[in-house]
């Protein structure tokens, strides 16, 4: 496996993310290296291996590239004229630090399931009420990274 | 990561997952590590961090509790 190819993917599919708001397919991934479609996919797992992304069991789909999320979730955040998905609350902050941008972020109270909004505009968050619990230690982050 | 209006909701849900509490941080907290953890996120020269690295950014934000050991 070349290394320095393996760096590459995984810009390329960090890249796709923020440019498109989703994931490259495998076969995007592998026609944009010019490699083959089982080669791109061993570059997948060893990245998935490295904790670089996350793929969905038993797939070659990119469910998670911290902080952008390849599914819908709660956490809304529009930022450059496009919607992007946050896997979790810290994340829906780390899309505007991950793209150097203001952002306006839609989400919900976890047990009251009231909406909340707050903007990042010029580096300043503009709702300070809200809390953000982390339910696990740093140590355990990586045990279940979908529960995390 | 959970997001809660209030410590009220946070220890409400605890106590209805029957889970202990974690860390709760204020949501300016989380904005100043989030630019420590992933501002260079989209770069390619990024190829993850070393513990020592990760340490250096949880004190940088202030994060200096057991919670946060690795």
């Amino acid at each position: 496996m070349n290394d320095s190819l393996l760096w590459q993917v995984r810009h390329f599919v960090y890249s796709h993310f923020a440019d498109t708001t989703h994931p490259p397919s495998v076969e995007e991934t592998a026609a944009h290296f010019n490699i083959s479609t089982e080669e791109a996919g061993e570059y997948y797992k060893e990245l998935h291996n490295r904790h670089t992304f996350l793929l969905e069991p038993e797939t070659l789909t990119v469910r998670m590239a911290n902080p952008f999320s390849g599914i819908p979730t709660d956490f809304k955040v529009h930022a450059n004229g496009k919607t992007y998905f946050a896997n979790c609350a810290w994340d829906m902050l780390g899309i505007p630090a991950a793209l150097h941008s203001d952002a306006a972020i839609k989400a919900v109270c976890t047990e009251s399931n009231e909406s909340v909004q707050l903007e990042i505009n010029n580096g300043q968050i503009t709702n300070n009420q809200l809390l953000i619990h982390f339910p696990l230690p740093f140590a355990r982050w990586y045990d279940d990274l979908t529960f995390t | 990561m959970l997001l809660f209006r209030s410590e009220e909701w946070i220890d409400k849900w605890c106590q209805l997952n029957n889970l202990a509490r974690g860390e709760v941080l204020t949501i300016h907290q989380v904005w100043e590590l989030s630019k420590l953890w992933y501002h260079n996120r989209l770069s390619l020269e990024y190829h993850g961090r070393s513990v020592e690295q990760v340490t250096e950014i949880f004190k940088q934000a202030g994060l200096t509790s057991k919670f946060w050991y690795i």
